[in-house]
């Protein structure tokens, strides 16, 4: 158990190195000078040097980045050359919060539609249930969601005028303003996940329906519904767990999508509208913010599959 | 066990013509049975011979839409055949138990096992959280499961095997059921704790004053537990009758086979009797046995002999001596 939390937090640290060191070099690699654009047009060779050597450009690069890392966990990460915004503040404390909350709602959304569809199919197996089920999982999964992000903007903002088609309200500003902006993006975003998640919820579940543990649930004369969402649904949970951890990756370059398409000031769109600004330092920190994240909902997957699983469960 | 009393006695559980079929093939093939309250019964049979599918069609587990069954099955007069489920369900766990072979398999890894001891006695005897939790603690006491408050709120892997077999059974007899039906109840564990499990069953079947059905696949210990012994073949009863008499002079030549390779051998591992049951779907249109018979006829490859009842006993076979 303690070997396995030791070589968790070493993975753990392995991937905040690499990622820290690949945002650090994105930033060295970037075309462009940063000092002459500091600068201005109009310089002499003498404020150059002198400016060079005050940001520290000319020492060693594992110094550099030494200093990079320790002014990026300190929170300092630069200002935007175009709007003078402190970056910190522009993504940890707006882009962040508006992200994870999309994020959360198409996770929602995913799991309303998704474990009802697959426990459907699984129940109803090669009836048609199962049919529809299965072209709705797939149909989820190969819609693009810029694709039907545009035509749900055509079909209910536009044409039918239910929802607003672009911009952000911040939730905790306006609970159900800022809810009715998300509806549209969260189904985008969540249509990709409900086929994944119908489809592991299907499959679990008829795997889990044929244990002797079902059996003897039934045999203690348990009515088919606890049968199904108490003793099954139960032991469903873990690999659904762990497959929305494994699609994590996938949610999140589906978010950049959808900010774009509906115009959400989350991480994806600053990292977006950065890279089309040519603000490296910008993108850099997105880089590492979403590294972050990454991480971090992974070990939160890892922490929630062992208080699912008793099996893993340390005795307290 | 009084014999008298319970010969005379309304049977409790009436099998009659009873047949189930998976596709066409017929995994049960018109089975009789009888048993009276307080009487214990050994099904013995082969593996593949269709004892623990006549269990689970007994406690209503099989009545899927694919599954064909015909003839009658009468629980207390009841039939339960056609049963609805919502009446099936109020017998499940309340009147039958079952205990599964593998208990390691038959518990949910994911409740503890105070939870599920608990579930049968709130949902058929409708106690309250707290007086399922006393009377499970009771129950687990009864099954001989030290500390059991402490068990109470233990997960399945974190028992023995032994101890999860107990726990099965406290289920299984939770709330006191007349008819048991123990699957292979010990197979499952080490050899050094069967018998004292088999024991503990017995010990609990009578202080409830229940009937059971134990299935087994070792004639001279369902001899030795069971009232009465019934020989399973390939879906068919072959004999059926008081142990004593069964064991000593069995009719059927299949429960020859058995006996003799008990004596002689010892050991269920090695094949009692040459051949292989024949699959389900290339079943012989005679006696069943007819292709591994010593003692096969033309007659016996021909038609299928019907059960005769001979001195209380009953044998399906075309020359019984
Ligand atoms: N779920 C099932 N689907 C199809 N065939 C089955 C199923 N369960 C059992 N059988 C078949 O039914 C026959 C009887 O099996 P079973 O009742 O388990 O025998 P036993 O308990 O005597 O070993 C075997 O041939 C087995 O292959
Ligand atoms: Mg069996």
């Amino acid at each position: 158990m303690l070997g396995s939390a030791a070589a968790k937090l070493g993975q753990t640290l392995l991937v905040l190195l690499i990622v820290s060191v690949a945002s650090f070099a994105f930033l060295k690699l970037a075309p462009g000078d940063p000092v002459s654009i500091m600068l201005g047009s109009d310089f002499s060779q003498g404020a150059y040097d002198q400016l060079v050597h005050d940001l520290g450009l000319d020492r060693p690069m594992a110094v550099q980045y030494w200093h990079w890392l320790a002014a990026f966990v300190k929170g300092d990460w630069g200002t935007s050359y175009i709007t003078s915004q402190d970056i910190f503040e522009l993504a940890v404390m707006q882009a962040l919060p508006v992200t994870l909350t999309l994020a959360a709602l198409s996770l929602l959304v995913a799991l309303v539609i998704g474990i009802p569809a697959g426990v459907l199919a699984a129940l109803h197996r090669n009836s048609w249930v199962d049919v529809a089920a299965t072209a709705l999982a797939i149909g989820g999964n190969a819609f693009p969601s810029f694709y039907l992000g545009i035509i749900l903007i055509w079909v209910f903002g536009v044409g039918l005028g239910w929802f607003p088609t672009l911009g952000f309200v911040a939730p905790w500003e306006d609970f159900w303003q800022g809810l009715w902006h998300l509806v549209l993006p969260a189904i985008t975003l969540g249509a990709w996940y409900v086929g994944l998640i119908a489809r592991i919820t299907r499959s679990s579940l008829l795997e889990v329906l044929g244990q002797p543990y079902i059996q003897a649930a039934r045999a203690r004369g348990e009515p088919g519904w606890r049968v199904v969402w108490v003793h099954g649904m139960r032991n469903v949970l873990m690999p659904l767990v762990t497959v929305i951890g494994l699609q994590l990756g996938g949610m999140l370059r589906g978010a950049v999508m959808t900010e774009v398409v509906f115009a959400l000031p989350g991480l994806g769109m600053m990292v977006t509208t950065a890279v089309l600004n040519r603000e490296y330092i910008v993108v850099q920190a997105g880089i590492m913010l979403t590294g972050l994240l990454f991480v971090v909902v992974n070990l939160a997957v890892d922490q929630t599959y062992q208080f699912l699983d008793p099996r893993l469960r340390r005795r307290t | 066990m009084q014999t008298a009393t319970i010969q005379t006695a309304a049977p409790l559980l009436e099998v009659s013509d009873f047949s189930l079929h998976r596709g066409a093939a017929a995994v049960l093939d018109r089975v009789g049975l009888t048993l009276r309250p307080g009487e214990t019964l050994g099904l013995i049979g082969e593996s593949g011979a269709g004892k623990s599918t006549l269990a689970m069609a007994v406690i209503g587990l099989l009545r899927e839409p694919e599954v064909g069954l015909s003839g009658s099955l009468r629980f207390h007069g009841e039939e339960l055949t056609g049963l609805a489920e919502a009446r099936y369900r109020k017998l499940r766990g309340n009147r039958i138990g079952l205990i599964f072979q593998d208990a390691t398999a038959a518990l949910n890894p994911c409740y503890t096992v105070g939870a599920q001891i608990a579930e049968p006695l709130r949902r058929h005897l409708g106690l309250s959280k707290w007086d399922a939790r006393e009377r499970a603690v009771e129950l687990m006491t009864s099954v001989g499961i030290p500390e059991p408050r402490l068990r109470l709120n233990a997960y399945p892997h974190e028992l023995s095997g032994g101890m999860q077999q107990r726990v099965m059974i406290a289920i299984a007899l939770a709330c006191n059921p007349e008819l048991l039906l123990a699957d292979e109840p010990t197979s499952a564990l080490d050899v050094t704790i069967q018998a004292q499990i088999m024991e503990l069953i017995l010990e609990r079947v009578r202080a409830l004053n229940s009937s059971a059905i134990f299935v087994l696949h070792d004639l001279a210990l369902g001899a030795q537990v069971c009232d009465r012994i019934a020989v399973m073949y390939a879906g068919q009863i072959v004999e059926e009758g008081p142990s004593a008499e069964v064991l000593a002079r069995p009719l059927h030549p299949y429960t020859r086979g058995l006996k003799s390779c008990v004596v002689e051998l010892g050991s269920e591992d090695l094949q009692p009797i040459p051949g292989q049951v024949p699959p389900l779907n290339a079943m012989p249109e005679g006696c069943r046995f007819a292709p591994r018979c010593p003692k096969a006829q033309d007659v016996c490859r021909r038609e299928r002999p019907a059960p005769e009842t001979r001195d209380g006993r009953q044998v399906a076979c075309w020359f019984i001596d």
